[in-house]
């Protein structure tokens, strides 16, 4: 897969403090690739240095084969972007507002604008548009020109959930058209849901890197299987078996992924298959919100 | 960089700014108290004061004072615009992140200067006619002595001021300090440097002030040469200076 983004430890430090600290990142073509943390992690200081809108104080970044450092005002118009905490001018209409962002020679709009559902809007200021109207238009902003890469900064921050799910399908649309996204989240459910490979950073370093499916299996490999059971009848011990809980009638076992299958074979054995047997498997955050809240060692 | 790629570069950089130049103009008449201001404050103003001095009075060089004021109250147009809309309107963009857009959109980063600055010229010189426009038919227009010297001191006077007002909204934090220092910036350059009092009434300390605010030359470099009592080359130049040390001053604190 041809790397787009190479990126090798990259610093940088606002006034002495550190933000970001020998990040290394790849995104490969046709990926959508999430850089997760927390607020303050140093995701956006690096994405601004991929773009050539701040300069790195180390390491080497290369996208779309270019220092951002040195053809940056070349590269922001190859690189379709949306930036967290940025507007447009309160009067521009949706209509104007891509003629203005729109290149000689892109094709027209009329298809992005009917497929992010703001065909209707063209004649509307910005300040008139909802939330999810102007991440959408956002969005319709970044795709104008055919971009090879498309950065989403904090794309749902603020939204309530069902634009937000609106802006997760469009997402999606990108994917499956072929686009190559880094999307820069500090929600997991959004990282888990959208994204092919995830990069987390902490304090302004990567404390663990890929696929959400990885990244649970790594940082959280158990499971949790809850049913009915009568009270008066024990629960043999089992393989894999870290806890098990017992509050009236119904069991939780907690442990190893594989002990699932030793629970339910157990079940069956018995001859007492409940009706209310639920298998809680960990999903992306519970898997890192302790990696992301631990304190940095010393 | 290949010559051919640096081209298309130069080219599409120049596309960006021209549409960029084509929204602000745009957008620019959307403001209704900003149009307001930039050309109601001069037309009322000059209205009252020049009608406020006998055509006699021996405060203004011997000139008619409503001459002297409607020549001078171009200056006031002129720091209107600069000094209170620029600013604000660029501040506002920073503040909200519109100015990062445009960066991250592959504008160049003088494009929104020279959008701004093509605005606040434009915005200046319709000004200028406004005020010029309600002014003849009360005062008269005074003949223009030395038109080209004129024009110079408006157009170089009308850059200048803007390039203060970029400076000012990329150095602020925030719109509403832009505004601030916006207005403390414009009511004494109002009042000493052409708008207010004639200088033969100021007080020596007030006159030495008056003579380090910016428009005061512009003012001069204007109301010399219309009214025919010098060339105004010296204001002219000093007013040039302001330009360029502006223009220097926001190339190295432009933040986008």
């Amino acid at each position: 897969m041809t790397a787009l983004v190479e990126v090798r430890g990259l610093r940088k430090a606002y006034g002495g403090r550190m933000v970001v600290d020998g990040v290394d990142l790849d995104v490969g073509d046709g990926e959508i690739v999430g850089l997760l943390g927390a607020n303050g992690a140093g995701k956006t200081t690096t994405v601004e240095c991929l773009q050539g809108l701040r300069t790195a104080d180390g390491g080497t970044v290369r996208v779309l084969g270019l220092d951002p450092a040195v053809d940056g005002t070349m590269l922001r118009t190859l690189v379709g972007s949306q930036q967290q905490d940025s507007a447009l001018p309160d009067r521009l209409r949706v209509g104007e507002a891509v003629e203005l962002f729109r290149r000689p020679g892109s094709p027209r709009p009329d298809g992005l604008l009917a497929a992010f559902g703001l065909d209707g809007k063209r004649r509307t200021a910005f300040s008139a548009l909802s939330g999810g109207q102007r991440q959408r238009l956002f969005l319709v902003l970044a795709l104008l020109n055919q971009p090879r890469l498309v950065v989403l900064d904090e794309l749902t921050q603020g939204l309530d959930p069902a634009a937000r799910r609106d802006v997760w399908a469009a997402v999606r649309a990108l994917r499956d058209g072929g686009s190559t996204v880094l999307l820069v989240t500090h929600f997991m459910d959004e990282a888990e849901a959208l994204c092919d490979r995830v990069v987390v950073l902490r304090d302004g370093r990567v404390v663990d890197a890929g696929t959400p499916r990885e990244l649970v299996d790594r940082n959280a490999p158990w499971a949790t299987v809850r049913f009915s059971w009568p009270a008066e009848r024990p629960w043999p011990r089992q393989p894999g078996v870290h806890e098990v809980r017992r509050t009236g009638g119904a069991v939780e076992v907690h442990g190893d992924r594989g002990m699932v299958a030793y629970v339910c074979a157990e079940l069956v054995r018995q001859g007492l298959v409940p009706d209310d047997l639920a298998v809680v498997m960990p999903d992306l955050e519970t898997a890192l919100v302790g990696l992301l809240s631990e304190e940095v060692a010393a | 960089m290949s010559t051919s790629r640096i081209d298309r570069t130069r080219s599409a950089d120049i596309g960006a700014t021209g549409r960029l130049i084509g929204a602000e103009l745009r957008l620019v008449l959307r403001e209704p108290l900003v149009l307001a201001f930039v050309f109601a404050f001069p037309v009322v103003t000059v209205l009252v004061i020049a009608g406020s001095f006998a055509s006699d009075d021996t405060g203004f060089g011997g000139m008619d004072p409503a001459q002297w004021y409607v020549s001078s109250y171009l200056a006031v147009v002129i720091a209107a615009v600069g000094l209170i809309m620029v600013p604000v309107h660029v501040a506002a963009y920073r503040e909200r992140g519109v100015l990062r857009r445009f960066a991250a959109a592959g504008f160049p980063r003088w494009s929104f200067a020279l959008a701004s600055g093509t605005v606040g010229v434009t915005l200046t010189l319709a000004g200028c006619v406004v005020l010029l426009a309600f002014a003849a038919p009360v005062y008269g227009l005074p003949p223009l002595h030395r038109p080209a010297l004129v024009v110079a001191g408006v157009l170089v006077g009308a850059v200048a001021m803007t390039g203060i007002g970029l400076l000012i909204g990329c150095l602020v934090p925030s719109a509403r300090a832009a505004q601030g220092i916006g207005l403390l910036a414009f009511f004494p350059s109002f009042l000493l440097g052409g708008g207010g009092p004639p200088p033969s009434v100021l007080g020596p300390g007030v006159r030495g002030v008056a003579n380090l605010l910016p428009l005061t030359h512009v003012t001069e470099s204007i109301r010399d040469p219309w009214l025919g009592v010098g060339s105004g080359a010296t204001d002219l130049a000093v007013a040039a200076g302001f330009l360029v040390a502006s223009a220097l001053g926001w190339w190295r604190a432009v933040r986008l």
